[in-house]
């Protein structure tokens, strides 16, 4: 594999981490997040200081886990005060927040970021191989969530707080777990990141950033673990494949979010799932 | 032996209206109660006080020996008391089986963790397949509750009751927008469910339905219980024809 | 004197939020989204001021093409985009709103450049007024004037006309309102464009000052004016208008205490955040169940 591949595949990992760990959030529990940035970037800073102070990948890795589940908890606690376009605003709120905060702080980089992070000494390709595998444990899990009665909860809360209620289930409880445990994903994706690139700046956990991720999952389909692991590949690999679609990554982005929504709300998954229902016969 | 649902003296008022006055009332287990009374008596607040949507001013709501007046809803659900809303409320994006069968496994989902633990279903979707059965709406499982007629999904919601376990099943306004044959097959439907042991409490308009298979009546007017007794004692009652043919010319805010 | 420029800065600052938010706070009130393409429109009105008054040479004629073509492209959003997602959930057409901006601003970028356009002629962004010893920026006090006449012009306009309070009929009371024989399609439209029009003239403006239009003119604000909506009540115009004076003033001295902990931009959020912790439905709003 040549070295610029090595960094396409763990870009793709990445990614798939983020998108998966959003549409916990988003998709499963119905509570739209357009910050994810926020937790991604706090994970990769916690790491960024442990590998500059102390050198320590695992150390690194718990460090951007907790740093960021614990920035996910809070905004989970303000999930259940404010409703579900308030809670849109909250959390584009933290992602500026996180960003203004990061900028101004020195010990911090400032607005030039942490560069020369020391490697993780696995190299590249063990780099990879571990995103790839924590990657693919990402959508396996994604899934069982979605098999068990988490997911079964989450689906009732995302749909009907109130209803849920009557049939004893906390609506609370389950919206600060979807979001801690999506946020300590997208912790570890922020280790990873920093990982692979040794060099971080603000700008690329910023709202925009966001929006990409939140285009994956709609693309995807809201709620399906692989349309959403389909997207996330898909809309990685069409900047790099297509110079088009690179000069124009955000145009792309949101013109597809646009004609998703318009005409296949339920995103690649439902055109799947109508696709599959044509083929059977009748 | 304490009662199932017990109410000590609970008021509340809403701008200066007050909507519940000084209410106790005890309904014991395994009885079938109605809460009637004209518009406006307070009926919806009293379900909504019961339910934990709504916090009192002042009193005591009680599930069996538990004093539940500072507990959420879920909760309350958990101690034993189960609802049917007036407007329903099912899971339009989820199967009538699924939405009995979450129901069904409460134990499940008590917190994250036990839901995020729990994995299989085949018990749960058992029992809920035979409660649609016994509801009457069997054929209907793999249906996509959003598609199902009011007449259903009025039925669904005791089916979601049930599936709970509950000692004591509340249902607002349960043959609301309904016609006569379904209003009858609802009856049925909750009558079956009491005869399996489950206490009623029933607030309901559709007085000709109320008055065939309640054994109790308790009257609601401005707010405050007028009456209390079985069904023929009651009507026959001066206060509550008064209260029936006087509330067009009563002006009462409470909801 | 320096805290004088300061309130001059805050309150031009606050006008032109004010104008920006007025289209976003009527937009939730009646259809309950979250119009975030609106910094869309705001930013096409600036593009238009510029280039119009470029090609014109006639600073009016750019004011006025926005003012024409900008409403256009409002209610095409509501017609095209917003329209048929009505049946669903709110977050759908607010997620489809954030896929218009990213597509917009990328459009800008483009058509007109990264680095965006100036006027070729521009005159009033260096001049001063003196008004009573005090230095005022006249696209400073344009701002403010055109704010005041806007708001005094809509509170005529929805109390002492028909139109107007048909208008807010329908904002509160749909059903009422068409019984009487208001229609409700009509209200949209006009709030979509009257929104579009004067974010368009709050763009132009800002233009001026800046003497700029890049392709993110309106992304900062628009962020900041969803934080102002919140906090002055979704879908309230008076405590919208109250919210985007007070963020622009306390921007403006705020800086001074806490520039060295957090972006200047970044004030808005803190201080919309720690309002919904405490009072989650917003100033001005009622609490939902």
């Amino acid at each position: 594999m040549s070295a610029y591949e090595v960094s396409v595949a763990s870009v793709i990992g990445i990614n798939v981490i983020l998108a998966i760990s959003l549409n916990l959030i988003s998709g499963f529990c119905g509570q739209i997040s357009l910050g994810h940035g926020a937790f991604f970037g706090a994970g990769a800073y916690a790491a960024a200081l442990v590998m500059t102070k102390v050198g320590n990948a695992p150390l690194a890795v718990a460090a951007a886990v907790a740093a960021a589940s614990l920035l996910g908890t809070v905004v989970g606690f303000a999930s259940l005060r404010v409703r579900s376009d308030f809670l849109a605003v909250t959390t584009i709120g933290v992602n500026f927040l996180f960003i203004g905060f990061v900028r101004k702080q020195a010990w911090l980089g400032g607005e030039m970021g942490i560069s020369a992070i020391p490697p993780s000494g696995l190299g590249a390709l063990g780099n990879l191989g571990l995103i790839l595998i924590c990657a693919c444990a990402t959508v396996a899990f994604s899934v069982y969530v979605n098999q068990s009665w988490m997911g079964f909860a989450f689906r009732a809360v995302g749909e009907d707080e109130t209803a849920a209620r009557t049939l004893g289930i906390d609506p609370g409880a389950y919206k600060l777990a979807a979001f801690a445990i999506g946020t300590a994903l997208a912790g570890l994706a922020g280790a990873f990141y920093t990982f692979f690139t040794q060099f971080i700046t603000p700008d690329a956990f910023d709202f925009i950033f966001s929006v990409m991720l939140l285009a994956m999952v709609v693309i995807g389909g809201v709620g399906s673990t692989f349309g959403v692991l389909t997207a996330a590949i898909v809309l990685t690999l069409l900047p790099e494949a297509i110079r088009f679609v690179n000069d124009y990554r955000l145009l792309v982005f949101g013109g597809l979010m646009i004609l998703m929504i318009r005409f296949a709300p339920g995103g690649l998954a439902g055109l799947a799932r109508a696709a599959l229902l044509r083929a059977r016969p009748r | 032996m304490s009662a199932a649902l017990r109410l000590e003296r609970v008021a509340i008022h809403f701008g200066g209206v007050l909507a519940v006055n000084d209410v106790s009332l005890e309904i014991s287990t395994g009885e079938f109660v109605g809460l009637i009374g004209p518009n406006g008596a307070g009926k919806t607040t009293i379900v909504r006080i019961v339910a934990g949507m709504l916090r009192p001013d002042r009193g005591r709501v009680f599930l069996g020996e538990d004093d539940v007046t500072d507990l959420p809803t879920q909760k309350r659900v958990r101690l034993g008391l189960a609802l049917t809303h007036q407007i329903v409320r099912p899971f339009r994006e989820m199967t009538a089986l699924d939405n009995v069968v979450l129901a069904a496994g409460y134990k499940n989902t008590s917190s994250p963790f036990q839901a995020l633990s729990s994995v299989k279903r085949r018990a749960e979707t058992e029992r809920a397949v035979e409660i649609l059965a016994r509801v009457g709406l069997a054929g209907a499982e793999r249906k996509l509750a959003g598609a199902l007629p009011l007449g259903q999904l009025k039925r669904l919601e005791v089916a979601r009751a049930l599936a709970l376990d509950p000692k004591i099943i509340l249902l607002d306004e349960p043959l609301a927008g309904l016609n006569h044959a379904e209003a009858s097959k609802q009856i049925d439907a909750i009558l079956k469910v009491h005869a399996s042991g489950v206490t009623i409490a029933l607030v309901e308009h559709n007085l000709e339905e109320v008055l065939r298979v309640c054994r109790r009546l308790i009257v609601l007017n401005n707010g405050a219980i007028i009456a209390d007794g079985p069904p023929a004692g009651v009507m026959a009652d001066p206060a509550v024809g008064e209260a029936y043919v006087g509330a067009g010319s009563d002006r009462h805010a409470a909801p | 004197m320096y805290y004088v420029d300061l309130a001059v800065t805050g309150l031009s600052f606050g006008c032109m939020y004010a104008m920006m938010s007025v289209g976003l706070t009527l937009v939730y009130g009646l259809l309950r989204i979250l119009h975030i393409a609106h910094a869309a429109v705001f930013a096409l009105g600036a593009y238009v001021t510029v280039l119009v008054a470029n090609a014109t040479g006639s600073l009016a004629l750019g004011f006025l093409a926005a003012l024409a073509i900008t409403p256009l492209f409002g209610m095409a959003i509501y017609r095209l985009l917003y329209e048929p997602l009505l049946q669903y959930r709110p977050d759908v057409p607010m997620v489809a709103s954030v896929g218009l901006l990213i597509f917009m601003q990328d459009a800008f970028r483009i058509l007109f450049g990264e680095q965006g356009v100036t006027f070729q002629n521009n005159a009033l962004a260096f001049k001063t007024l003196d008004i009573g010893g005090v230095r005022v920026g006249v696209v400073q006090a344009a701002l403010i004037v055109a704010a005041a006449v806007v708001f005094v012009g809509l509170h005529v306009l929805t109390t002492r006309t028909r139109v107007g309070v048909g208008w807010r009929a329908t904002v509160s009371r749909p059903k009422i309102a068409a019984s009487f024989g208001i229609d409700p399609i009509r209200v949209r439209y006009l709030n979509f464009a009257l929104g579009s029009a004067l974010a368009a003239l709050a763009g132009g403006l800002v233009a001026l000052m800046d003497n700029l239009v890049d392709p993110a003119i309106g992304f900062v604000v628009s962020y900041k004016a969803l934080a102002i909506i919140v906090l002055g009540g979704l879908g309230n115009v008076r405590g919208t208008l109250l919210a985007s004076l007070a963020l622009g003033l306390v921007e403006s001295y705020g800086t001074i205490f806490i520039g060295q902990w957090l972006d200047r931009d970044a004030i808005a959020f803190l201080a919309v955040i720690a309002l919904l912790m405490i009072r989650p439905q917003g100033l001005a709003g009622v609490r939902a169940a």
